[in-house]
């Protein structure tokens, strides 16, 4: 389906992701007081990057799209629209698992925090204002409430400078990050942008085979949420006495990247079922792949 | 015909308020609805005078943004039946001053439901500003504004879809959520007096002239949207 040079980028991603995730658990330095829980910050935080550059796409496509009403636009606004929600739910769920150890809390209700949980619910309302509405509209109707949503980007980005907030603050590129952490998080960022921009790509030849369907009948193909933070419910059965201790911070982190590659992972299986029923569709409609 | 955009828009509030001054079933169900919001909080929380200071801001918001909900679903759904709808999309008229028509008519209305409100919250809850109370209008009128711009614009939205009224708390709720914030700070650091309210109200007209602006410039796509 996709060109040779989707799998050649696809292998450097793979080595990327791992590369950066090696930096992350053994190259980069212990943090003093939180040790290894510490390390959750190598994922938490590409992952909003990520999130943030495909929301952007999102806006811009969607500008797109009202100007010029191409498919192209649409489809391209849907993919990133997805997979920014995944991303973001996992900066999300990340995030609760770091500040379970850190904070001694799941959630605070600081500008941060709450900002960013508005912009993930409205990426979500985006998604099920697409799955529910009359098919001629719905792409119009969508392009529209994605600007709307657009609007509160550079909130959730100015949150942490303008408020005082428990998030804590922008660190990159200045004196509070060390040296090292700070390469491994920069190859991280790299990887997981890539890796976001790989899913968009093959979410948006989905979207594109779909469009096509489409218009061979009119039939809702129902897409659901993505399935997530059920890694958290492994969180519950832990006690706050044992909260300072090494082996604990070391199970933080690999609850994080656990729960963490669960979202990612479960996601692509689930872009995989849909492609296979997508696939059968097609071939009983007599689609030709190209 | 030469009409501007104004006398349009000023058309459809005379319209729509005419409308509901013979019915009266906006109005009517809003402020039921807003009174057993105030009266179920009030036994749910049973709170005392100090802590009604502090919790007012919040119930008082909850209580508006959930009546204003009922009052923009009706707004559009009216329209729908014998087809005015599509009567105003072919009409000549521009789409902006049906939208500010009605947004301004949904203006009109929640602050009724506001005024009426208000000595009742001030009376269950035993309400005292400690805070420089003037400000009250201000936020009062900007925080109203915020709920009925998104709130007309989403509410036709919504009306395109399949599930209509179902549609509206789930779009307009998550990208009002930083007004109603705002909203509910600054109440209740008016109530209490402990900070200023003034970032708040700042925060909330930049809102407002920024969702008026996006809400304008995109209505006619979404009435037409095919």
């Amino acid at each position: 389906m996709k060109s040779p040079f989707f799998y050649l980028l696809l292998v450097v991603n793979v080595v990327l992701l791992g590369w950066g995730t090696y930096q992350a658990l053994v190259v980069a330095p212990p943090e003093i007081t939180m040790g290894d829980a510490q390390r959750i910050f190598y994922y938490h935080v590409p992952a909003a990057t990520a999130a943030s550059i495909l929301f952007g796409i999102n806006f811009l496509a969607s500008v797109w799209y009202l100007v010029s009403r191409n498919a192209v636009a649409d489809a391209l606004a849907v993919a990133c629209a997805e997979v920014g929600v995944v991303f973001f739910g996992v900066v999300l769920v990340s995030g609760p698992i770091w500040a379970r150890y850190a904070w001694g809390t799941f959630w605070v209700w600081d500008a941060r925090l709450t900002t960013s949980l508005i912009l993930w619910l409205l990426y979500v309302s985006y998604l099920v204002l697409r799955n529910s509405s009359e098919s001629g509209s719905t792409s119009v109707l969508a392009a529209s409430l994605a600007v709307f949503a657009a609007m509160d980007m550079p909130i959730v980005y100015m949150a942490n400078r303008w408020f005082p907030t428990q998030h804590p603050q922008p660190m990159i590129g200045t004196p509070n990050l060390d040296h090292n952490m700070q390469t491994v998080l920069l190859w991280n960022m790299a990887a997981f942008c890539m890796f976001g921009v790989m899913i968009s790509w093959f979410r948006y030849g989905i979207e594109r085979t779909k469009q096509k369907i489409d218009q061979l009948h009119i039939q809702k193909a129902t897409a659901g949420s993505p399935a997530m933070a059920l890694p958290a419910l492994l969180l519950f059965q832990m006690d706050d006495k044992l909260l300072r201790e090494k082996a604990v911070q070391h199970q933080y982190m690999v609850i994080g990247y656990v729960a963490v590659w669960t979202i990612y992972i479960g996601y692509l299986l689930f872009l995989l079922v849909k492609l296979q029923k997508m696939k059968r569709e097609a071939a009983s409609l007599g689609l030709k792949e190209n | 015909m030469n009409l501007s955009v104004t006398k349009l828009a000023a058309l459809n509030v005379r319209k729509d308020l005419r409308l509901e001054w013979r019915s009266r079933d906006v109005l009517n169900s809003m402020l039921f609805f807003a009174l057993l919001v105030v009266v179920i909080f009030s036994f749910a929380f049973a709170p005392t005078r100090e802590e009604s200071r502090r919790l007012s801001g919040g119930l008082i918001w909850t209580a508006f943004l959930f009546s204003t909900t009922m009052a923009l679903n009706q707004s559009w759904a009216r329209e729908l039946r014998n087809g005015v709808l599509d009567a105003y999309r072919v009409a000549p008229a521009p789409a902006e001053s049906l939208f500010l028509g009605k947004c301004l008519g949904n203006f009109l209305l929640v602050l009724i439901l506001e005024c009426l409100m208000a000595p009742l919250f001030v009376l269950f809850y035993n309400l005292t500003a400690v805070g420089a109370y003037w400000q009250l209008i201000v936020i009062c009128l900007l925080g109203t504004w915020a709920l009925v711009v998104n709130g007309t614009f989403f509410a036709a939205m919504s009306i395109r879809t399949r599930n209509r009224e179902l549609m509206l708390p789930l779009l307009l709720l998550p990208v009002s959520i930083p007004a109603v914030t705002a909203m509910v700070t600054a109440t209740s650091n008016v109530f209490t007096g402990d900070s200023s309210a003034l970032v708040q109200i700042k925060f909330l007209a930049v809102f407002c002239v920024v969702y008026t602006t996006i809400s304008v410039l995109l209505f006619d796509t979404v009435l037409n949207a095919e």
